[in-house]
């Protein structure tokens, strides 16, 4: 990570030069650890609340609470192919008209129950024009449930992971597990 | 100037060299280590000591980038090694990268490689099944290869000795085509592999068996391996990290620091060898030439023994480039058959299946292995239209998951409370044993060189139509015996992997009774070079279907005693 890290003060900086000529109120520069998805600050602000409406937080994190939108954009920019990739930035940057044409706003001014509506949508949509918008979300929100549960957060505070598994049983009764119920 | 060059040689000069410190380098090595015999073992890569050198082994999903995933990046540098199953995230550092190491393929072969101390042996799959009387006398039998010189009597008493020292989990299943070992308590059996196991008493008598896998693991009896500085294995299943416990078998928690405790043993990393040195007036080998892999200067290194470990291909390649007036196409090779009759395992097929039934049980904590399907095909009698047959891995199972189908707080509570029991989840995949024929060879490329100036190997390895009637077989009768156990959803695939995947590539180097049709005698001394032994898969005469790492390290022990007895003479 500690390429990612000295990128992003590098983008901050001269993000910060290039602001005093200018006097760009924008500053939405293209965010330089994620090389391959020329992703905008704004555009990566998006999928933060995208990734936060499918896992909010509530008594315990939430994906923004734990950077999960860090985890995607890193996935997303190594770990996808290079068409994928185009897919799921051209389904990123059609969602807020797709939002827009549906919900009549902009996806920052919907409640919490508009914007799940809305995610809905989009993952249950079956039109030509909506496909690159539903393989966005579809990857987002995978991307979303391997980056939360598979944080540090979860497991070392919600789900303690352990490398030592304990003794094989091999016969385990279903109903003899009692595991306490954790509230999200 | 003489004298320097005199002490100089003095220097370089040992009572035997083990060229590479894999799985059964490394245990020719101890054995003479502990008959007092100085010796210098050779690895080409760099060392990697015991826990000091396994950087992952202790880490936690998390703290992986990519979730131990692979990036597009790597696997576009390297087409073959990021097919192998445990090149990952949390193992990569201990494979051979494409292009650290090029050879050529006539043929596609994944040629899958692991260079430095210990070898493969961090890395391998750790079972460890014996061969029968039936496997070493299958090419007799059925007419292929040549016959091998050695019987299943005179190498059992060895892999006792290697059992022992390196630890098996397994049961006495008293099954004459898998004899029994020297073992410590067996990983146990979920209740689903046990309903398969019983499904197959019944409806094939004592002909089909399945049984819990012998594995290479430290699973009971902890006080035996005190004085190696290992312990019980804790199922973490994280073994290709390298494990703090030495809970399997490598040679760098095992052998390696056991020999080194002699004080007979000198180990030097980064040296690849060149070829081994013929002397014409004595007519011997003397020593091998290596090429540091820092400064790529040549060095030789003495001694009166030499043994060849070097990873079955690798040893290949080294015989190969080791050219004399009276060797000039490789040492040993008067008959022209160096390089030629390789085969490996056949590990194309799988077939997955669900279990509705017993479905109130579950499992719970870990195990590093399954369930293993010893041979059936051809044991004692030719029964099929193809030769030989195929042993099989085996694994039932089940664990909840999470309905994921939801977003929000309704996901979020899933996520956390994963309660859904799919049914259970059934596995299988064939290891059948190929025919070792001249037309799959290895050869050296007359022009590439590799980094080192040494000639690349070319690799020209086949399946053929004994191979493929057998994977049809095995798909058939696995989905049958699925059937018959109430399976449902029965899938079968051929993967049609190339060669080399299944990472037990054999033989070039092989043994057999006549100079004229192999390579090595019984004892495994290069029959024109009796100082020369070669105890890795390279010797192999016949592939058999077993996993091979145990038949090399008992045929290492077994040689390393005979050198040690023939010097005395």
């Amino acid at each position: 990570m500690n390429r990612r890290i000295a990128l992003k003060h590098l983008a901050m900086v001269t993000g910060g030069i290039a602001l005093i000529p200018s006097c760009d109120f924008s500053s939405d520069d293209i965010i330089a650890a994620y090389e391959k998805l020329q992703i905008k600050a704004s555009e990566k602000d998006l999928l933060g609340a995208i990734s936060n409406t499918i896992i909010p937080a509530g008594e315990i994190k939430g994906a923004l609470d734990i950077e999960v939108p860090d985890f995607i954009l890193v996935m997303v920019n190594d770990c996808v192919k290079s068409e994928d990739q185009n897919r799921f930035m051209a389904g990123l940057r059609a969602f807020p008209e797709f939002v827009k044409t549906k919900a009549g706003s902009g996806f920052s001014s919907l409640s919490d129950n508009g914007r799940e509506e809305i995610i809905k949508e989009g993952l249950a949509a079956e039109t030509e024009e909506s496909a690159n918008i539903k393989y966005f979300l579809q990857m987002a929100k995978r991307f979303t449930i391997q980056g939360y549960m598979a944080s540090e957060y979860i497991q070392t505070e919600v789900i303690p992971y352990s490398l030592i598994p304990g003794e094989y049983n091999g016969a385990v009764l279903i109903s003899d597990i009692n595991k306490p119920r954790i509230n999200g | 100037m003489a004298n320097l060059n005199l002490k100089n040689k003095q220097d370089r000069t040992y009572e035997a060299i083990v060229v590479g410190s894999g799985i059964s380098g490394a245990w020719a090595a101890k054995e003479l280590c502990d008959l007092g015999v100085k010796t210098l073992m050779i690895e080409r890569g760099r060392n990697v000591e015991h826990n000091k050198d396994y950087p992952t082994t202790n880490m936690l999903p998390y703290q992986f980038e990519h979730r131990n995933q692979l990036t597009e990046d790597i696997k576009k540098e390297n087409p073959v090694i990021s097919k192998c199953y445990a090149f990952r995230e949390d193992a990569m550092h201990f494979f051979v990268k494409d292009k650290e190491h090029p050879y050529v393929q006539e043929k596609p072969f994944d040629w899958i490689r692991g260079y430095q101390v210990g070898g493969k042996s961090l890395l391998w799959a750790r079972h460890v099944q014996r061969w029968s009387k039936y496997d070493f006398e299958g090419p007799a039998r059925d007419g292929f290869a040549v016959e091998w010189p050695i019987t299943y009597d005179e190498i059992a008493p060895w892999y006792s000795h290697v059992e022992k020292f390196a630890g098996v989990a397994g049961n006495k299943d008293g099954l004459p085509n898998l004899p029994d070992g020297e073992f410590l308590p067996a990983f146990k059996l979920n209740i689903v592999e046990k309903h398969f196991q019983e499904s197959l008493k019944k409806n094939y008598g004592n002909d089909r068996h399945m049984i819990a896998a012998r594995m290479a693991h430290i699973n009971g009896n902890p006080e035996k391996f005190v004085e190696q500085g290992r312990t019980l294995c804790q199922s973490r299943n994280l073994c290709q990290r390298g494990c703090p416990f030495g809970g399997y078998f490598s040679s760098n928690s095992s052998t390696i620091p056991w020999a080194l405790k002699t004080g007979n043993l000198t180990l030097r990393p980064m040296a690849v060898v060149h070829s081994v040195i013929y002397d014409e007036e004595k007519g011997k080998a003397t020593g091998v030439r290596i090429i540091d892999a820092e400064t790529k200067e040549m060095e030789e290194f003495y001694a009166p023994v030499i043994f060849l470990n070097a990873a079955a291909l690798n040893t290949n390649a080294i015989l190969l480039n080791s050219k004399s007036d009276r060797f000039p196409e490789g040492l040993g090779n008067d008959n022209g058959l160096l390089g030629k009759y390789i085969a490996f395992h056949n590990y194309r097929a799988r077939v997955s299946a669900e279990y509705e039934g017993l479905s109130e049980y579950t499992t719970s904590g870990g195990r590093p292995t399954s369930g293993y399907f010893p041979r059936f095909r051809n044991v004692y009698k030719q029964e099929t239209d193809f030769l030989r047959g195929y042993a099989a891995g085996f694994g039932a199972n089940r664990g909840s998951s999470p309905d994921t189908d939801a977003i929000g707080m309704e996901l979020k509570n899933n996520l956390l409370n994963p309660d859904q029991y799919g049914p259970w989840r059934i596995g299988s995949h064939m290891m059948g044993e190929t025919i070792p024929k001249e037309t799959n060879y290895v050869k050296l490329d007359p022009e590439l060189t590799d980094d080192f100036g040494i000639p690349q190997l070319r690799v020209s390895v086949d399946y053929d139509e004994n191979d493929e009637k057998m994977t049809r077989d095995y798909i058939e009768q696995m989905s049958d015996m699925f059937e018959k156990a109430g399976f449902t959803n029965i899938r079968s695939s051929d993967s049609k992997q190339a060669p080399g995947l299944d990472i037990h590539e054999m033989g070039g180097v092989r043994m057999g009774k006549d100079p004229k049709t192999s390579l090595l005698n019984k004892h495994h001394q290069l029959h024109a070079v009796p100082n020369v032994y070669v105890t890795d898969g390279a010797c192999m005469t016949s592939t058999s279907t077993q996993n091979p790492s145990l038949t090399y390290m008992a045929f290492a022990a077994r040689a390393a005693h005979h050198a040690v007895e023939e010097s005395k003479n």
